[in-house]
């Protein structure tokens, strides 16, 4: 069965059918045309790391355009960049590289609420939390990314840095080739 | 702030411009939240003289203390109001992502009173609460008035819940609608909104939901999620919806608009939903925090796009002989934008086709139309004069009944065959059908004694399965075979006789009937989706609920107490509803579908409900609920077993409260045919509360059904 799995006692899903343990140093992949918009990975990362619901301080978000009413979700998330300007250009020396997960993370006590990371990112990932003026980001869960668990679309996936962008290529050539058979069955190729 | 709960009530007087702000606790620790609490602000507001249309009438909105959090399904708003349909309970519920969003901004319920002397919306920002001109966007379509709205607001962020021009102009079925294809559709809400001159409720939250214990709570939701996951009903209505469904309820005959399709040609595959959905369907999608995504989206070019799920498909299409799939996907994006309820305007024109086909009304009393069945002409003309009340438009508006006494007055009795047209009208108290007929036993029983005069709350799902099994397009014969094995011992479990899963049986129905309606109180309580729960097959059940309540809440909560809280919110609906004037003999379906026997399908020439048999399955019913026989009111003990001590004041002070006769229940304990179902109340309880053994079964089942698909 599809999307199936069992949850240990850390709560890590294991055995889910098609994903692999837990990578080292890996990297969100995030995949937009198979998100549907249900901001499950919001409500999940808010829990995880405020102990509390709260899309509006969630580390991933998930964004939605209905021009025509055509709905286009795509979820921003930090990409974890391999030189991140958000690190470069805080004025706090607020945040740095973990060594362990490879994330750029934010140290709160240091941080000014200056927004310049809210500025500066290109994908405009990270977020000024409502409740404390500080820069929020995502850290990969120490490792073990929370959203990723519970994305029943597989949108987010955690693989190895590596292999991210094979991951991507192998997914797009199925998506092709899906396109392919329905454009077949259509007539239409 | 309290855990789970935004902690306040809003009541928003639309007369004045007040606002009042109330504590939920006073209703939450007996009601939970959502319908329950909405039940009980109703009762205190309304009762049989309340004017449906008037000032005096409230729409109040409800989430519940799981809506907005991390458990799947969190979405759900109830919204009730005195109903313009029938004159009773007016209620229904909708999802999308207004209602988290209300959560976040820390208020449970919105309640409208009152009547705004001009149009305006309520602005809700976290704890700013304004009342706003709507000048701007009165007249627009659903669509279109949210899109400005947020427009003007200059923020994407804001979830809104708005009325189209059908509710504006008070058409009595009018529906509320939120973003794209997220409906309140029943029981004319859009109406009562309209009479208040309140275009939307307009939210942004950002303060979150406050949880107890967030590592157990975490782990309550993450096991729902995952049992969700791991039911073979999510596997299909995660991939393909409704669809095959759909196909199912046509090809067994249940979806066939009763008795308008007595003389239709068969239409079994004429029009292939999956067909559709995979020409033109773009994405799958859902609601806020759901695994499931039951909904489709499509864009149909030269049309445009929309989303539509579920009952959407056979309404304007088939059951109205409508196989333009173009022409039939427009009239229901005109639902949505222009805010009617796709069931009732389906059910309304499937009405007139069938007087027009015994030749009973003609182009006089249409304005013109010609009521043949499938004319494109006739559809589209009928609907735009309902959204504005031109013409015959302006007396359909009104209802069934208000439609049948013009055409009364207006056709001599003899071409009427000596009957009125009302007799035609498939309606229960005035309520538009689906298309679902009753001739289908456990349908007929939840027909008459829906809360909302509308199987659908108190669906007999086993019956759904076990009739719709064997035509079922995607299953082999040994998943049709384990799916009714299944459902065969869930009825023999609850009915306590084979004869309750057996669709030529009456006896044991109303235990089926009755443990759906109570089954899907929970969900409706806590403010979650009740399709998945047993109600589609994706067995959520209370202790789940009680599970990430207890860690939610920071205390423990017992599966009983929400069983016995769902309980509580129906008698206390019922007790409304008598109040209202509902009495046994309003729980019915019409008249002329009794001893009429299926027309299409598989189960064709088969079933029919009879009088008695009905009649039969309301006893049982009634006794199971704790209801008077005579008059189906709730008996004073039942009332006083749930806690209802005022309300069985309130009745009593009406001289309508019954008291449970000993000399009645002694003579139905004697009835032999009776006794299954008068067994201990605790083990009723029990009984419900515990995962359903058919839900294991079907889960330990799956592997093996899985292996011999694929063998």
């Amino acid at each position: 069965m599809a999307g199936t799995g069992v949850i240990d006692a850390s709560l890590k899903i294991v055995c889910a059918e098609g994903r692999e343990e837990v990578p080292e140093h890996g990297r969100l992949l995030v995949e937009p045309e198979k998100c549907t918009g249900c901001r499950t990975c919001e409500l999940f990362c808010s829990l995880k790391n405020f102990g509390e619901v709260n899309p509006a301080r969630a580390r991933i978000h998930v964004v939605r355009s209905q021009k025509d009413n055509i709905i286009t979700t795509v979820p921003v998330v930090c990409q974890q960049c391999e030189d991140p300007l958000c690190m470069a250009m805080c004025p706090a020396g607020a945040l740095s590289r973990n060594q362990e997960t490879y994330a750029v993370v934010v140290d709160h006590d240091a941080c000014l609420g200056c927004r310049t990371c809210v500025q500066v990112c290109p994908f405009g990932a990270p977020s000024v939390d409502p409740r404390t003026g500080k820069s929020e980001k995502c850290d990969l869960c120490d490792g073990d990314p929370t959203c990723v668990k519970f994305c029943s679309q597989e949108a987010i996936k955690f693989v190895a840095a590596e292999e991210e962008s094979m991951t991507r290529k192998r997914d797009m050539v199925d998506t092709y080739l899906e396109h392919l058979r329905a454009a077949s069955a259509r007539g239409t190729v | 702030m309290s855990y789970l709960y935004g902690g306040k009530i809003l009541r928003v007087d639309l007369t004045s411009g007040d606002v009042q702000i109330v504590p939920t606790e006073r209703y939450a620790t007996k009601y939970v939240g959502a319908r329950g609490t909405n039940a009980r602000l109703l009762y205190e507001a309304v009762d049989g003289t309340t004017d449906p249309l008037g000032p005096e009438n409230i729409v109040t909105f409800g989430t519940g203390p799981l809506t907005g959090t991390t458990f799947p399904g969190c979405s759900r708003t109830d919204v009730m109001c005195k109903s313009p349909v029938t004159s009773l309970i007016g209620d229904c519920s909708f999802g999308g992502d207004w209602s988290a969003e209300l959560k976040n901004a820390g208020w449970d319920h919105v309640v409208l009173e009152g009547r705004s002397p001009h149009p305006v919306y309520v602005y809700i920002r976290n704890d700013r609460v304004e009342i706003r001109d709507a000048g701007p966007y009165w007249g627009l379509p659903n669509y279109e008035a949210q899109a400005a709205i947020r427009a003007d607001l200059n923020n994407p962020n804001y979830k809104i819940v708005s009325i189209g021009p059908g509710g504006e102009n008070q058409v009595t079925f009018a529906s509320i609608h939120s973003n794209i294809g997220n409906s309140g559709s029943r029981t004319g809400i859009g109406a009562v909104m309209g009479s208040k001159n309140c275009k939307a409720i307009v939210v942004r939250g950002t303060k979150g939901v406050a949880v107890a214990d967030p590592e157990a709570f975490l782990e309550a939701c993450a096991e729902a999620h995952l049992h969700i996951r791991g039911t073979e009903a999510y596997a299909e209505y995660h991939e393909i919806g409704l669809l095959a469904d759909e196909l199912a309820y046509v090809r067994c005959g249940i979806e066939c608009g009763g008795d308008a399709h007595d003389t239709a040609p068969s239409f079994d595959d004429k029009f292939d939903y999956s067909a559709f959905w995979k020409r033109y369907g773009y994405k799958r999608t859902g609601c806020t925090g759901c695994p499931v995504h039951c909904m489709e989206a499509y864009n149909v070019p030269g049309v445009g796009a929309t989303i539509i799920s579920c009952e959407l498909y056979p309404q304007l299409g088939a059951e109205l002989r409508n196989y333009d799939e173009r022409f039939w996907y427009q009239m229901v994006m005109q639902c949505h934008k222009q805010g009617l309820d796709n069931t009732s305007v389906a059910t309304i024109l499937q009405w007139l086709m069938t007087l027009w086909e015994l030749g009973i009304i003609d182009e006089s009393i249409t304005g013109g139309y010609r009521m043949e069945w499938g004319n494109r002409e006739a559809i589209e003309g009928i609907f735009w004069d309902i959204v504005h009340r031109r013409g015959f438009g302006d007396n359909l508006a009104q209802g069934m009944k208000a439609a049948a006494d013009y055409m009364d007055a207006k056709v001599p009795l003899e071409k009427r065959g000596g009957k009125s047209t009302y007799y035609h009208a498939m309606q229960v108290n005035n309520n538009p059908m689906y298309g679902i007929v009753g001739r289908f036993h456990g349908q007929a029983l939840a027909y008459s004694v829906g809360r909302r005069s509308d199987l659908i709350s108190d669906l007999d799902m086993s019956e759904f399965l076990i009739v719709s099994a064997p035509v079922y397009p995607i299953w082999d014969e040994a998943t049709k075979q384990a799916y009714t094995e299944s459902e065969q011992a869930e009825g023999l479990r609850l009915g306590g006789t084979p004869e309750a899963a057996d669709p030529e049986g009456y006896k044991g129905k109303a235990a089926l009937v009755h443990d759906m309606g109570m089954t899907i109180g929970l969900p409706d309580t806590v403010g979650t989706c009740k399709w998945h729960t047993k109600f589609l097959y994706m067995y959520i059940d209370a202790p789940h609920y009680a599970k990430a309540l207890s860690a939610g809440l920071g205390r423990k909560v017992e599966p009983e107490e929400l069983v016995t809280a769902s309980l509580r919110m129906r008698n206390l609906e019922r007790a409304l509803e008598c109040k209202m004037g509902r009495r046994r003999e309003n729980d019915t379906i019409p008249e002329k579908e009794f001893d009429k026997k299926v027309a299409h399908g598989y189960w064709k020439g088969k079933l029919g409900t009879s009088r008695e048999g009905l009649e039969r399955m309301k006893s049982e019913y009634y006794l199971i609920r704790g209801w008077d026989l005579a008059t189906g009111i709730p008996y004073k003990e039942t009332l006083q077993e749930y806690g209802l001590e005022d309300v069985a004041q309130d009745l009593a002070s009406l001289d309508m409260l019954p008291e449970r006769s000993e000399s009645e229940t002694a003579a139905a304990m004697k009835d032999p045919s009776l006794a299954h179902i008068l067994m201990d109340e605790e083990e009723r309880r029990a009984r419900g509360a515990a995962k359903s053994e058919a839900a294991e079964d079907v889960e330990k089942r799956a592997p093996e059904v899985e292996k011999a698909a694929s063998a």
